[in-house]
């Protein structure tokens, strides 16, 4: 009877070890790439930084954020080096990633980045009104 | 019953203004001009007791070629320091880090004339590579936000970083 306590509180302190090493695995994350953003037209800054997760998912975050609150704007990152306050990325034809409905005009907050976007490529992140064509804001992205 | 003219008018406004005027709210939201919308979440991971990094801000180089990345930390003991990454400058005499004020007018030129204002961390330990400097105690690093590689012999302005917040 005790033997068979033993083996199962053996069992639950292996499933319990097991259960915790993936979470300890996941602390810290690596910041691969940052920059500050720029936009007069429509004032906005703040800091953008990408980060690497353990397991190897990348993360954009924004902090000390601020823009100006409008319809349908986006979170996106174009491939060029940086992007003017007035730039118009449907007639510039400029290549997209789109990260996501901005969560809000002001704050920090995080945006997944899809699996295989090539950063090397995609060097800018924009704030950007899909409505109207507008780039409210660009942060390009400079090693970290 | 003959409707008369006002009243088919007003009807007409009705039609047509009321789709309008919506059309335009719709598209314009003119009301987002004054209502914000904050939002305040985590890291999605831990930050845990690593060092934290407080300033950032690429080097440009001035008098000598120059680059890399100048970022203070706050290290988990309280202690701050600098750390340059993908860092290379050109080797020199009496080649010191220092922080400045990213506002002074020499920092734009290749040599200062006079004296720096500025704060002395140490003499440059490599011209490439990762390297740590650490601050003194009670520094004001809204007031010395840039940091500098700074031939004292010369007066040379190598590089700069304007140090923003992270």
């Amino acid at each position: 009877m005790v033997r068979k306590f033993k083996t199962g509180a053996a069992l639950v302190g292996l499933a319990l070890a097991l259960g915790f090493l993936p979470v300890q695995a996941q602390t810290g994350a690596t910041t691969l790439e940052t920059g500050t953003f720029h936009g007069q037209v429509h004032n906005t800054s703040g800091r953008a930084t990408i980060y690497r997760e353990a397991e190897g998912k990348l993360v954009l975050r924004l902090t000390h954020f601020k823009t100006s609150n409008g319809p349908d704007v986006h979170v996106i990152l174009i491939a060029d080096k940086d992007a003017d306050d007035n730039a118009n990325f449907l007639k510039s034809g400029t290549e997209r990633v789109e990260l996501g409905t901005l969560k809000g005009n002001e704050g920090d907050q995080n945006y997944d980045i899809p699996a295989g976007t090539d950063l090397g490529r995609f060097q800018t992140v924009s704030i950007y009104c899909e409505r109207f064509n507008a780039n409210f804001g660009a942060a390009p992205l400079k090693k970290f | 019953m003959k409707t008369s003219w006002p009243v088919i008018r007003k009807w007409v406004f009705v039609g047509v203004g009321v789709p309008v005027l919506i059309g335009l709210w719709w598209a314009f939201r003119p009301e987002k001009l004054w209502i914000n919308q904050k939002v305040d979440e985590p890291a999605p991971f831990a930050l845990s007791s690593d060092p934290q990094p407080l300033y950032t801000g690429r080097l440009e180089g001035k008098a000598h070629q120059t680059r890399g990345r100048a970022t203070i930390y706050k290290g988990p003991d309280g202690k701050q320091y600098l750390r340059l990454t993908d860092f290379t400058t050109s080797n020199g005499p009496d080649v010191h880090v220092l922080l400045a004020r990213s506002d002074d007018e020499s920092l734009n030129q290749e040599t200062v004339k006079g004296q720096l204002d500025s704060v002395e961390l140490g003499s440059l330990k490599g011209n490439q590579g990762d390297q740590n400097y650490g601050l003194p105690a009670f520094i004001d690093l809204q007031k010395y936000n840039a940091a500098v590689i700074y031939c004292e012999r010369f007066h040379a302005v190598f590089g700069v970083a304007r140090l923003e917040q992270f």
